[in-house]
């Protein structure tokens, strides 16, 4: 077992949910844990997967976690272009994979990026539930990771369900789009309880089965017996994650408040001048 | 047909009370120079329709000309949850219907097809379902299943902006195309900024990079950097430290003046002007 100073948390979760994505479907994100995973994973664990460079285009170009996500890529780096209507009809036929990171996902699986509180008088609002009641109807695969694994995140009941879950969620849906997967700062998650509850499937190494307990909203289960440790990341995992991520964007996930908004323009700048050196602007006016 | 205008004809052409669909995405290719003009006028009442709303939507919130939001998303992306947004959905003070991002574009692909609703899967099991009022669970009527109607969304007015128009009202769009196209062909007139105008023989070169079809366009609008503080791939990338200091003004009362009276109560060669000019944008957000 490597110690865990050889690589951090960040590189531990993007490893463990490269190790998730398999096969020939589209993979989309709107995140650098996100787009680092997909890159990952088609380099050494996937090489069939689809990864776009933006949430809903740019397919097979090498993908770089960018502030912007990614809309600059696109175009230099002429990769296949794709619609809307491309990325709903491949939910629909469950061609595409995505990693969601919810504010909150409760102990069935449903997950809310919509408001803390009441819908109607929240406490906070939060963004909306954009594309996840999609994902949550359609997907065989649905893939969620949270940074700050704690009783505010990981709860017993969601305040909104902006994803649907298990149990009472699946009502009139059937199996797609249930819960597969959570990989927390803590450990990797699946949903095996009687009601498709949320067990324990491993636990990071170094952490301790009661600082989850701890750290998690209702009483967990899967923390009898052997509890499997999760596969730390090969030197290979962490050399290709620090190549693809050299400004360090994926770092800015785990901050947040003034330092990250610092931060946040620092590497925009330097991102653009390594935009700028990698991949000259090649206008199609420019052309003759 | 020359169907070129000035941005206040735009804003004369949308009523009190209208609906208004803005193309774009979050932080990505808003319309946002027919945004400011919007936001600065006297109208009032109107209903917003967005897919992913960022910016656009929040600005209109700020300067009291909304009266229902019709979204799947509202936010700032990597820079976080959008200020005027927020303080509206916590105090109430307007009306809101949250959608999803597909059901929106279905709701304005029923409209363009001239059907009452399009049945999907999407939102069931979801609280989406239970707090949005415009939505009713239906039943197959071939078989045995639970679906979802999304009524058709009306837009009077679409508002977007492209890489390249010509006069006729053609558009290219050279980088993620959003649901601009829906929005266009759903309204009963689409307005369309550029960042240039280019004749009919220079816009054909762009092939199928030509998204907006004339026969939708009611008015174009040659307006550069019309899309700032948002990006408008490949031209320039998104203003982070502008939205920042977005962000930061919207924080108290007397910022949110300073900024209004700074960047939103004046037209758009002195919304230039107040960023230093097109040279300074230029050599912080081209690529």
């Amino acid at each position: 077992m490597p110690l865990m100073s050889e690589f951090s948390v960040d590189e531990v979760i993007i490893t463990t949910m490269a190790r998730q994505l398999k096969g020939e479907v589209l993979v989309s994100s709107v995140t650098a844990f996100g787009s680092l995973a997909a890159h990952l994973a088609k380099r050494l664990y996937a090489p069939d997967l689809a990864v776009l460079s933006t949430p809903e285009s740019g397919m097979d170009v090498t993908p770089m976690p960018t502030l912007t996500l990614g809309q600059f890529l696109t175009d230099v780096q002429q990769g296949i272009p794709l619609t809307m209507e491309d990325i709903f009809d491949a939910i629909f036929t469950d061609h595409f994979r995505i990693w969601i990171n919810p504010s909150q996902i409760d102990q069935y699986g449903n997950t809310n990026i919509t408001c803390i509180g009441d819908w109607s008088r929240p406490k906070v609002a939060l963004v909306g539930a954009r594309g996840i009641p999609e994902d949550t109807s359609h997907l065989s695969e649905t893939f969620y990771y949270i940074l700050n694994h704690s009783p505010r995140s990981v709860v017993q009941h969601v305040d909104f369900r902006s994803g649907a879950g298990n149990g009472e969620s699946r009502q009139h849906l059937g199996p797609h789009g249930a819960p597969t997967t959570l990989v927390t700062d803590l450990g990797v998650f699946d949903f095996r309880g009687p009601q498709g509850q949320m067990t324990i499937k491993s636990l990071h190494p170094g952490v301790s089965l009661e600082e989850v307990q701890e750290r998690t909203g209702f009483p967990i289960g899967g923390g009898e017996g052997d509890i499997l440790s999760t596969p730390p990341p090969t030197a290979d995992d962490i050399r290709l994650i620090r190549e693809a991520d050299p400004l360090e964007v994926r770092k800015l996930e785990l901050m947040s408040g003034p330092m990250a908004a610092e931060k946040f323009v620092n590497i925009y700048e330097r991102e653009r001048q390594t935009l700028h050196a990698t991949y000259p602007r090649v206008g199609k006016l420019g052309r003759g | 047909m020359d169907k070129r205008m000035s941005i206040d004809e735009v804003v004369e052409r949308i009523p009190n009370g209208a609906t208004v669909a803005i193309g774009g995405s979050s932080i990505s290719r808003k319309p946002m120079a027919l945004v400011r003009a919007l936001a600065r006028s006297d109208r009032r009442d109107l209903t917003v329709i967005v897919d992913v709303g960022g910016p656009d939507v929040d600005l209109l919130l700020g300067t009291g000309r909304v009266a229902e939001v019709i979204y799947a998303f509202v936010g700032f992306e990597v820079l976080g949850l959008a200020p005027h947004f927020r303080r509206a959905r916590q105090s109430q003070a307007i009306r809101f219907q949250e959608w999803t991002e597909y059901t929106v574009m279905a709701g304005l692909d029923a409209k363009i097809k001239r059907i009452p609703f399009m049945p999907t899967h999407a939102t069931l099991g979801t609280d989406v379902l239970r707090v949005n009022p415009s939505f009713r669970e239906i039943n197959d009527p071939f078989g045995e299943e639970t679906l979802v109607a999304v009524p058709a969304l009306k837009p009077d007015v679409a508002l977007i902006h492209v890489n390249y128009a010509d006069i006729q009202g053609n558009g290219v769009i050279l980088g993620d195309g959003h649901v601009d196209v829906l929005c266009a062909k759903a309204a009963k007139e689409t307005f369309m900024s550029c960042e240039r105008i280019l004749s009919s023989e220079e816009l054909q070169r762009f092939g199928r990079d030509v998204q907006i079809l004339r026969v939708y366009s009611r008015g174009v609008v040659e307006i550069p950097w019309g899309a700032h503080p948002t990006g408008c791939a490949p031209d320039y990338r998104t203003d982070l430290r502008h939205l920042q200091d977005y962000l930061k003004a919207a924080s108290s009362e007397e910022g949110w003046r300073q900024y209004e009276s700074e960047f939103v109560d004046v037209d758009h060669p002195q919304y230039l002007t107040n960023h230093g000019g097109p040279e300074e944008l230029v050599s912080r957000l081209k690529v």
